[in-house]
């Protein structure tokens, strides 16, 4: 799978000290985005689509293998959104977290009427990696993506994980498989899929815990 | 092991999707009725939150944002299309509160209700399991006397069996009956059975998270001090697909 170069050494992490460029969206940032888009400000929802769409496009797109149809999703998500932003919960319901489980949910939904399991078991198996990462070293820049620390912090917990529980969340979690399917896939049986999803979880929660912003 | 311990321990299957679809729709139907598992399903939906992110970002193309806000604004309101529909329900759902409210037993049979409907449900889902059965296994077992038996359902479509034990006194003082289930590399304890000559034992078992597949199942009587992971009591029934 192609990643981007470690930064060089002596570079601080993303945690501690953010690039030039970035600031932080959260909390205070995000309460104001989301006041406004209660609020029907339309210029906050361009904002909104400007923030949240790569990564929105990079889940659709890496589950559907279909840019076009990917871009259907994420209309819909926003849409969604922009619908649904009151019943939006506290604070503790960050925004693209919130998003990114519509998309997610969204496209698995296409994925199971679609009906093609084979097709998206030859997919699944044309990708070695987790996750399918589309960018190369040489097209990444940090500052043109906010929330890059956050991609690497959840990278790296994917990274962290046994090589045989990682592929059971590549499955399961990016490309939509049932039990049964990854059980099919992977030609173990089923009881072991399920412990393998759930001690990934397990350990994804913890390692996840952390991130509670992202930046812009 | 309950019904309930089935959604307890599929909550994580459930917010990664990796249940199958009827499966699914069971646990999408519980979460109406069972606001401990909502909660946890709740707090594992935020807990993994950001998981998506995994996924490296693409750049959309030129103008997408406004593009994409256009069509928004310009989406009919799915709020609005359907508002006379929910002005009637509203209407009709305060008029149906306010006549049970007006009933002087109203929270008491709202209790019941609810007592019921979750009675309802865990019979619907039992009786879901033995509908389904595409294999039922079916032992005589003898005890003290008595002649029992013991029935296993098992369901393909969300992987559990029903298992129904009957006409076995209770065990004596310091034992238990020990349902195990037979793999490839061996035994794994299961649930405690508790025997009554009055009423079959019903119990609804997700398969044990074992790699070796399941062969079969067996029935032992205990002491209750053997905690361990091989049976070392009396085999009473011991049945292998």
């Amino acid at each position: 799978m192609p990643r981007p170069e470690p930064p060089p050494a002596g570079t601080p992490g993303p945690s501690t000290d953010r690039p030039v460029g970035r600031r932080p969206l959260a909390l205070a940032g995000e309460a104001s985005l989301r006041r406004r888009l209660v609020a029907r400000d339309e210029q906050a929802l361009v904002e909104l689509i400007e923030l949240a769409s790569p990564w929105l496009l990079g889940i659709t797109q890496s589950m559907l293998s279909d840019p076009d149809e990917a871009e259907e999703v994420v209309l819909e998500v926003f849409a969604s959104a922009w619908e649904r932003i009151g019943s939006l919960g506290d604070e503790h319901d960050a925004l693209l977290p919130w998003l990114l489980r519509i998309a997610r949910n969204r496209a698995i939904d296409r994925l199971r009427r679609r009906r093609r399991w084979r097709l998206k078991l030859a997919r699944a198996e044309a990708y070695g990696a987790l996750p399918p990462d589309r960018v190369r070293a040489s097209e990444v820049d940090e500052a043109a993506h906010p929330g890059w620390h956050v991609h690497e912090s959840v990278h790296a917990a994917l990274e962290s994980l046994p090589a045989e529980q990682r592929e059971a969340v590549r499955l399961a979690y990016f490309q939509g498989l049932t039990h049964s399917e990854i059980a099919r896939q992977l030609a173990i049986p089923m009881g072991t899929v399920k412990t393998r999803l759930r001690l990934a979880v397990d350990k994804l929660r913890i390692a996840l815990a952390p991130i509670k912003d992202w930046v812009v | 092991m309950t019904t309930h311990d089935w959604y307890a321990e599929n909550r994580a299957a459930y917010v990664t999707r990796s249940l199958e679809p009827g499966e699914e729709r069971t646990f999408r139907d519980h979460l109406v009725r069972c606001g401990e598992c909502a909660r946890e399903v709740e707090r594992l939906e935020r807990e993994l939150g950001w998981l998506p992110m995994g996924v490296a970002p693409v750049a959309p193309p030129p103008g997408f944002a406004r593009r994409m806000a256009t069509k928004v604004l310009d989406r009919p309101s799915h709020w609005r299309r359907w508002l006379p529909l929910a002005a009637a329900a509203g209407i009709t759902l305060v008029a149906a509160g306010m006549a049970i409210s007006a009933r002087d037993q109203g929270r008491e049979l709202r209790a019941l209700l609810s007592s019921r409907e979750s009675r309802l449900a865990a019979l619907e889902d039992t009786l879901s399991v033995l509908r389904r059965a595409n294999m039922v296994l079916q032992t005589q077992i003898s005890m003290d006397g008595h002649r029992g038996g013991m029935l296993i359902f098992q369901d393909a479509v969300s992987h559990r069996w029903c298992v129904i034990v009957h006409g076995l006194p209770p065990a004596p003082s310091g034992s238990v009956y020990q349902f195990w289930f037979i793999t490839e590399t061996g035994m794994v304890r299961s649930v405690e059975v508790n025997a009554d000559m009055q009423r079959p034992a019903f119990m609804t078992l997700p398969m044990p998270g074992v790699a070796a597949p399941v062969m079969g199942a067996a029935l032992t009587m205990e002491s209750v001090v053997n905690r361990s992971n091989e049976p070392k009591g009396v085999e009473l029934a011991h049945v292998v697909f």
